[in-house]
């Protein structure tokens, strides 16, 4: 490929990855995206109709005035935030060079503005989607910028060079620029682990995230019907990291506690949660949210939470502090914790004290309080009716509350699948008609039957534990994880039942391995890219220090080599191995052996003597060949010189046939043909 | 034939898409700290990261590079000549890429693509000498831009390679080409190039076809040939007169009348003397005896002949002529 060729390529590749960087961003739209690459695409490869364009005075002018006014009226009027009139000025600007373009300097700003994409991009991105439009940049980028630069300094040496002699340079950039992406690559990583992080994100540009996933509710809707869809979206990823004492595959009943709803209308449950107290940070960094009693296991969870609807902090019941980059947060009378800027939620490390049914501190419930929890519509009287029927005999209401849960769990089914048969009220018709629903159905006549019979009650929404990723060592969270439970308040303290039986009927098969990997990739980036702070920056540092310490005393044991670990082995074999493979490329009359491929012409006239048994010997040059050649057939002599004499200005002057000399070499490539055809025997 | 080593200071400066660059890092590492966004961090570090691998490549690629400017023929002042240089890859395993020679007045400029290890190549750019007398050799820088283009890495090399400039040659006039001719070469009876006829002999193979002598042929019946008599240019005294002290102007005139007296004569045959005062080339002949007298002439001093003592000027030989020449 020419280098004028990949020059082009190069370019048009960085703009289409640009455009990817917006839409990532959700700046702009998949269809927009799509009809952006079109139009370039169009108008880059119709060179009549950009020299037709190019051609209309004033039209370039024209475009540009116009194109500013609209600007700013988006910018002002239009645009939800600066960030989006920015995008739409940078597709717009982008288009104009690729339509417009006549000069290499509009390739350069081509290239420039792909840049500007990706920065504005990169306040709105958290996906690990980023990183493949990063890596395409760089290495187009240096590919594009070394072409670039050849092109340029060939045009600046006035006469000195001809394109064809710079095209020679094509493979080399290549290789060149795979390496200086690589290097680059390694200089970036180590520049952004160390640069220090001392923003204090003072300047936002835009408010929103660009993707927010829904399908998580804060109200509980009876009533509808119909099969509920199950979206394997991960919504969130939970890190237990090893320091945590206990095996978290192991930990009980572990689930992640969100909303807390209290009040039932006869259809829905929603949450009647009142602010409690906006917390602020401690002088450690943390929110302090509960004493700590010993009941139970210390679990800490390192949690990434994708955008979301609602602005609830998900964590393992029951909270003790929270770490995340707010100033503030707010905790409702319910144990709820919420904050309300996304970027804040996106990354936060729970400690939590989890139930083991360990009695803590009794606490009697105020009455106003008492009445919240006990709030019920007007019920049919056989609600009532089956729970005292089932909790009788049992001593208190937290055998009361075991009962009806287990009377749930184990006489009603669990279905994703809704109906509705009748008009009764939704938890009438669960209880005695239908007697199958999903969890929310469960929770709500749990919770409904508990009150009924004086126990106060809330229903809670959040997520299932999840799978477990091997790879990265978290639980997935999905949308379809989506759950709800019930906490009754007994014997001074709230315990957590949870009525449906729902691990029968969940959707068989695992995710593939490859699947699994990606997801444990995504999280690395959230974690080493996308949150990495000082705080992180200040551990690595003492981490650094620790090991150096550690392995100060261990030097004199490195006699020992047998004794080192597996991977210090593997290390010094990689090590070993590219050390040779190098010392082996380098090694004396390796150049040799890798001369560069015969010229096309110079093979064809190699070929047609070789036929005749001419061929040049070990070591003899293409002069004294052609030397011989001349001693034995006089009457190639001359087609064959002039051969020789283009393959040396070639091979030593860098200096390729110009197209009129091409054909000449051609005529004397059939002289030499005819001439060796008249001749009979070999030639030797 | 002296080597300039690599060794070289180096210039380190943006270019315009440099400031470009670097703007941006800027730019960005303030929008950075601003809104504590680790991707922006991650941008400005891929641009500080391509300004070091920028530095780094292009200094491997003039690193190793050595230029060996290469002697010049005869430099006459005020006419323009082709001078050399030899770029040469030192480096044994590296190839060197897009490399500029610049002249450092930036009458010219050469770019080498590509330089393999161990390669080499030549380097011709024209110069003109404005005036006589030794001259170092044209500096020049080894320029690199590469490989994005952000940065210009220049070296200048000054050649430790001193270059004699002779005085300038003017053509001949007519009158003056007809007076030294005029002279009209004589002959001596030796065998030559001349034109007058100084034996006959037998036809020997590679003898010149043209200078068969058809008639003698005829009438022996064999091939004969002429043999001619060597001519023998009129001996000829360059003299200088003055010392050239009063007017620059009107020295510079007179040496390269001189020079360009001498050169019509040397070529002519004849043998040449140059006198005068602190300057004296004795009596000879042949492309040797051109270059003393064009030395003499190029190195002359004005200011040290009016203290050298006067030279005894004695008669010319016998045949011989005596051109005066004036310098004040």
């Amino acid at each position: 490929m020419a280098d004028a060729t990949a020059l082009r390529l190069a370019t048009f590749l960085l703009a289409l990855d640009g455009l990817a960087a917006l839409h990532l961003a959700g700046l702009v739209g998949t269809g927009g995206a799509l009809g952006v690459a079109l139009i370039g695409t169009l108008a880059w490869r119709n060179e009549p109709l950009r020299d037709r364009l190019g051609a209309v005075p004033g039209l370039g002018r024209g475009v540009v005035v116009l194109a500013a006014a609209a600007s700013a009226l988006d910018l002002l009027y239009v645009a939800a935030s600066v960030l989006d009139g920015f995008a739409r000025l940078l597709v717009f600007l982008l288009l104009y060079r690729l339509v417009m373009r006549r000069v290499p300097r509009d390739l350069r700003d081509v290239a420039f503005l792909a840049f500007f994409m990706l920065v504005a991009a990169a306040p709105l991105t958290f996906g690990v989607g980023y990183l493949f439009v990063f890596l395409s940049f760089l290495v187009l980028g240096t590919w594009m910028l070394m072409l670039y630069h050849v092109a340029t300094e060939a045009a600046r040496t006035s006469g000195g060079l001809d394109g064809a002699r710079a095209g020679t340079l094509g493979r080399d950039l290549l290789g060149l620029s795979l390496g200086a992406s690589a290097a680059t690559l390694a200089i970036t990583a180590a520049l952004f682990f160390v640069i220090p992080r001392v923003g204090q994100a003072a300047l936002t540009l835009r408010g929103n995230v660009s993707r927010m996933i829904s399908g998580f509710s804060d109200r509980v809707e009876l009533g509808s019907f119909g099969e509920i869809e199950t979206d394997a979206t991960v919504v969130m990823r939970v890190q237990i990291p090893e320091e945590s004492a206990t095996d978290p595959e192991r930990l009980p009943g572990l689930r992640w506690r969100g909303l807390a709803l209290d009040r039932y209308d006869g259809r829905a449950w929603t949450s009647s949660r009142r602010e409690h107290a906006t917390t602020r940070r401690s002088s450690i960094g943390q929110f302090e949210l509960a004493a700590f009693r010993g009941t139970g296991p210390i679990v800490v969870q390192e949690i990434y939470l994708e955008p979301f609807g609602a602005d609830a902090i998900f964590a393992a019941p029951r909270v003790l502090s929270l770490g995340l980059r707010a100033a503030s947060i707010v905790v409702d009378d319910m144990d709820g914790v919420s904050v309300p800027a996304a970027a804040a939620r996106f990354r936060y490390v729970v400690h939590s004290e989890l139930e083991t049914g360990a009695r803590g501190r009794l606490r009697p419930l105020a009455d106003e309080a008492r009445a919240r929890y006990l709030q019920l519509p007007p019920l049919p009287a056989r609600v009532g009716d089956l729970a005292r029927e089932v909790a009788a005999g049992t001593r208190g209401p937290g055998e009361a509350a075991r009962a009806l849960t287990a009377h749930l769990a184990g006489g009603y089914r669990y279905t994703r699948a809704l109906r509705r048969t009748t008009a009764l009220d939704p938890v009438d018709e669960f209880l005695f008609v239908q007697r199958s629903g999903n969890c929310e159905y469960f929770a709500a006549a749990l919770a409904v039957m508990l009150r009924s019979l004086d126990v106060p009650a809330r229903v809670i929404n959040g997520f299932q534990r999840g799978e477990w990723n091997p790879y990265g060592r978290y639980f997935m969270v999905r949308l379809l994880d989506a759950h709800s439970w019930v906490e009754a308040y007994v014997d001074g303290d709230w315990i957590t039942l949870d009525p449906s039986p729902r691990a029968g009927t969940e959707p068989a098969g695992a995710p593939a391995e490859v699947a699994l990997y990606l997801d444990a990739l995504r999280v690395r980036w959230y974690r080493y890219v996308v949150n990495w702070s000082l705080q992180d920056q200040v551990l690595a540092a003492l981490r650094i220090r620790e090991a150096t310490l550690a392995w100060k005393p261990r030097i004199p044991a490195l006699a020992d080599w047998q004794a080192l670990p597996r991977e210090i082995h593997l290390l010094l074999l990689l090590v070993a191995l590219t050390a040779a493979l190098l010392v082996w490329r380098r090694r004396p009359g390796a150049a040799a052996g890798a001369a560069a491929p015969l010229p096309p012409f110079y093979a064809r006239a190699l070929r047609v003597l070789a036929r005749r048994g001419l061929a040049p010997g070990p070591g003899e040059t293409a002069r004294e060949f052609a030397a011989r050649v001349r001693a034995v057939a006089p009457t190639c002599a001359e087609p064959f010189g002039n051969l020789t004499a283009a393959y040396e200005r070639l091979r030593f002057g860098a200096r390729p046939p110009a197209p009129p000399e091409q054909s000449t070499l051609d005529e004397s490539v059939l002289k030499l043909r005819s001439h060796m055809a008249s001749l009979s025997g070999h030639l030797r | 034939m002296r080597r300039l080593f690599s060794g070289w200071p180096r210039t380190l400066w943006p270019t315009r898409d440099g400031w470009w660059c670097l703007g941006a890092a800027l730019g960005l590492g303030f929008a950075a700290i601003n809104t504590g966004n680790n991707l922006l961090y991650l941008l400005v570090s891929m641009l500080l990261g391509l300004v070091v691998v920028s530095g780094f490549l292009s200094e491997q690629s003039i690193r190793g590079l050595r230029v060996e400017p290469i002697e010049p023929g005869e430099l006459f002042a005020g006419r323009p000549a082709l001078l050399a240089a030899r770029v040469v890859n030192r480096k044994r395993w590296r190839t060197s890429y897009s490399v500029t020679i610049e002249a450092l007045d930036g009458s010219h400029r050469t770019y080498l693509p590509r330089l393999e290890a161990g390669g080499e190549r030549l380097v011709t750019w024209q110069a003109t000498a404005a005036a006589r007398g030794r001259r170092r050799f044209p500096a020049f820088r080894i320029v690199t831009r590469f490989p994005f283009g952000l940065f210009v890495k220049a070296g200048q090399a000054r050649p430790d390679v001193a270059m004699l400039v002779y005085p300038a040659i003017a053509p001949i006039s007519d009158a003056e080409r007809r007076a030294l001719e005029g002279a009209g070469p004589s002959t001596v009876r030796r065998r030559g190039r001349g034109h007058e006829l100084y034996n006959l002999r037998d036809y020997r193979s590679g003898d010149d076809p043209r200078l068969i002598h058809w008639r003698s042929s005829a009438k022996s019946g064999s091939l004969i040939v002429r043999e001619r008599e060597a001519e023998d240019a009129q001996d000829t005294r360059i003299l200088l007169e003055g010392t050239g002290t009063r007017d620059a102007d009107r020295l510079e005139r007179g040496l390269s009348e001189a020079a360009s007296l001498a050169v019509q004569l040397l070529r002519s045959g004849a043998r040449v003397e140059l006198l005068g005062r602190g300057v004296q080339v004795p009596l000879d002949g042949g492309p040797a005896q051109r270059r003393r007298i064009l030395t003499a002439l190029a190195l002359y001093d004005a200011r040290a002949a009016v203290l050298a003592p006067a030279l005894p000027r004695g008669a010319p030989k016998p045949r011989a002529r005596e051109i005066p020449v004036g310098l004040d």
